[in-house]
């Protein structure tokens, strides 16, 4: 009788002890590909925030994220397609020019702000920007991993790919550029004129295979938010 | 000469009761935990997933096992000799074990499910404590001998065949139980009547409308968690309007206020870092439909911490929604701070388990909003931290007791402009426009809160025509649930309301 009520005891013991364990708390994973930074070009891990880049180990870039803070880097903010040169200059929507916005406008501005400690801001090819696209985890959401992607419009982005021949219903505007559309997550090419956003991107020394962004040391951050 | 329970059929009906038992008292603790929160530490031992089912079907078996074995022991009894003791404590089993099946009965009918509930958690408890002072004292008692006793040494055909017969009649009455519902008659009204949404419900048509009453229950904030939602329904060729009305003493807006601090902006939150607040939140009200019509949200609420295979854990440990045989079930998410100014409810719909985003803390498997082309409400933080926040506007003009901030009637944060002395609350719901534009917006809807009841009434077209709304017809099902100032911690109830179109 006593060996019975002291495995009793014990058998209750290791039930409280159960039940007295800390619950596990969900676990903070590594993006493969993705990692966030901050306007400093500091590492984030992927449940802190905010972030202004996003370090993409794939092709080797820094990505600008878009905000909704009618900063120059606004989610909003549209633009005609041109570069110094080709296109049309000034034929997008944004607050921050005195007149009209074009892509080249952005990235003048993006170089002089040193986002994320880079000032070597160009609109993405068509290559880097197709390969961004992927299926939607809900139907409100655009073609994109929006956990780092944020304030992407289900709408056509710009990329650097020029020259190209219109479709016919926009023969009559020559040659256009290439645009990526998240909402479907198909590549198009639209003439200069078009209004259209955009996510810059910069490109990393070669040196640099991981997040060493700018000259300053990248300080990390693992902590959990 | 009477006739006597064989000992070999007590056996074989002892061990039944066993497994049903432990089945019926593990789901029901895992039941139990969405709304009890003391019980969260014996999570990790008990099942998770879709337990409702799991527990209907046991209460079936728990049924017929009364129903057997008191017409056996009519016919004829089990002789046994057992102690004082035990005699007793066999009493506490036939009590507690009868009140269990009775209430939890009452709760599925809908039958004073708010008291049959209490009576049911009291009487579980009391079957807990029958289990452990007959079974343990037994075997503290007998020792190892006490399983020889309880085990059959050889089954009969008859025993085989009695169970057999058993399992196929549980089934019957399980299949039975878990697609029973109540019904809603739709009043047909006609094409040219106007009915206004505006949440008064004034209109001479809802007088003619039947009413039909459902007691939810198990939700937090609530006086015990429960409240009764009465429902009327009309329709005309096109649309169904719905009055929904439910008693609610406290009208809460104050949904996660900004307040100003001497080390900063801080949310106001009890349990918003675990997605679980129940303090400083909206009330809110849903409308689950369904073509299906299970029992205890047609197979959309898997219970636990991770319930899903392959996803990942939830913060809060109270489950996800998510439809693992692929249908999509309609959701309508009123808020009375989120859409209640937009004249919306949030069309948001159950599918399939969503791919995890490693980027965001929340997962929410498959509970997902509708499309939308554009409008919408974000969160007035660039970035929520439980340590603190940055707002992401400011008004430009401050008022008291704002729920929402207007974009436009803001400006982006600057620090140098954040002279608010401490103590000053913000909003934290910003309105980008005033309202969804597209498949998000297809259900109209208005609360008013007076008296201690919100009064709430909706529309939406019969059939929208989008791949995440289920068309309102004949034999459509619907389940209610109340938030007060509550995250996710809604009342329920089991048995759907089924929709009756006259038309």
């Amino acid at each position: 009788m006593i060996q019975r009520l002291i495995i009793s005891a014990l058998i209750l013991a290791a039930f409280i002890g159960i039940c007295l364990l800390p619950q596990a708390q969900p676990k903070l994973s590594q993006h493969k590909r993705f990692t966030k930074i901050t306007q400093e070009g500091d590492k984030l891990s992927p449940w802190q925030g905010p972030w202004a880049c996003v370090h993409d180990k794939q092709n080797h870039i820094l990505w600008e994220i878009k905000t909704d803070n009618e900063s120059i880097h606004d989610g909003y903010w549209t633009y005609s397609w041109f570069d110094g040169e080709k296109g049309k200059q000034n034929f997008g929507d944004c607050y921050f020019e005195p007149n009209r916005c074009d892509t080249h406008d952005l990235i003048r501005h993006t170089n002089q702000q040193g986002l994320c400690g880079v000032s070597k801001w160009r609109l993405p090819t068509a290559k880097e920007l197709h390969s961004l696209i992927q299926a939607p985890t809900s139907p409100a959401l655009p073609h994109i991993a929006n956990d780092f992607f944020i304030h992407i419009k289900q709408g056509d982005y710009w990329s650097s790919e020029h020259s190209q021949p219109l479709a016919k219903q926009y023969r009559q505007g020559g040659q256009g550029a290439t645009a990526i559309n998240f909402h479907f997550g198909k590549s198009y090419t639209l003439p200069y004129r078009n209004a259209a956003f955009v996510m810059l991107v910069a490109d990393l020394p070669t040196a640099n295979i991981q997040p060493q962004l700018s000259r300053r040391e990248i300080n990390t951050h693992q902590k959990q938010e | 000469m009477k006739t006597f329970m064989q000992r070999q059929t007590f056996i074989v009906l002892h061990v039944i009761a066993i497994v049903i038992t432990i089945g019926s008292m593990l789901t029901g603790f895992r039941i139990a935990i969405i709304s009890q929160d003391w019980l969260a530490p014996i999570s990790s031992l008990i099942p998770q997933g879709a337990v409702h089912s799991w527990h209907l079907g046991f209460s079936i078996g728990l049924t017929l096992l009364v129903v057997v074995f008191i017409g056996y022991t009519i016919w004829a009894p089990f002789r046994s000799y057992p102690s004082i003791y035990h005699k007793l404590i066999n009493y506490l089993g036939y009590v507690s074990i009868s009140l269990v099946v009775l209430s939890g009965w009452a709760v599925w009918a809908n039958f004073y499910s708010h008291e049959a509930r209490s009576i049911h958690q009291i009487a579980m408890w009391l079957m807990v404590s029958y289990f452990i002072l007959h079974a343990w004292v037994y075997i503290l008692q007998k020792g190892r001998g006490v399983f020889a006793a309880i085990l059959p040494k050889r089954l009969k055909m008859t025993h085989v065949s009695a169970v057999l017969c058993l399992v196929v009649i549980g089934g019957f009455f399980h299949t039975l139980t878990l697609n029973a519902s109540h019904q809603l008659d739709v009043h047909t009204i006609a094409d040219t009547t106007f009915i206004e949404i505006d949440g008064q419900g004034n209109e001479p048509q809802w007088q003619d409308a039947d009413t039909f009453t459902v007691t939810t229950i198990g939700g937090a904030n609530f006086e015990n968690g429960s409240t009764d939602v009465s429902i009327k329904a009309l329709a005309n060729q096109y649309e169904s309007y719905f009055l929904i009305s439910w008693q609610d003493n406290s009208k809460s807006t104050n949904h996660l206020p900004l307040l100003k601090t001497p080390t900063g902006w801080q949310v106001q939150e009890n349990g918003f870092y675990r997605f679980d607040e129940r303090t400083f939140y909206e009330d809110k009200f849903a409308v689950m439909l369904s073509d299906g019509c299970e029992a205890a949200g047609d197979k959309t609420y898997y219970s636990g911490d991770k319930p899903l295979k392959n996803k990942p854990k939830n913060w809060h440990g109270k489950g996800y929604h998510a439809s693992l045989d692929g249908k999509v079930r309609d959701l309508w998410h009123w808020k009375a701070v989120r859409t209640n100014d937009m004249y919306l409810a949030d069309d948001n719909f159950i599918g399939p388990p969503s791919k995890h985003l490693k980027g965001k803390r929340r997962y929410s498997a498959g509970y997902q909003a509708d499309g939308k082309e554009s409008g919408a409400y974000v969160m007035n933080w660039q970035w929520y931290s439980a340590k603190g926040i940055s707002p992401k506007r400011l008004p430009e003009k401050m008022q008291s007791h704002q729920a929402v901030l207007p974009w436009f009637g803001s400006t982006p944060y600057q620090s140098a402009q954040d002279t608010y002395p401490i103590g000053t609350f913000l909003p934290s719901v910003l309105y980008r426009s005033n309202r969804f534009e597209g498949d998000r917006a297809d259900v109209r809807a208005r609360g008013q809160w007076r008296d201690g009841r919100w009064t709430l009434e909706l529309v939406r077209k019969h059939n929208t025509h989008s791949k995440y709304d289920v068309p309102l017809q004949t034999g459509t099902c619907m389940w209610v649930s109340a938030f007060d100032h509550a995250q996710i911690a809604h009342t329920r109830h089991i048995q759907a309301i089924k929709l009756r179109y006259s038309l």
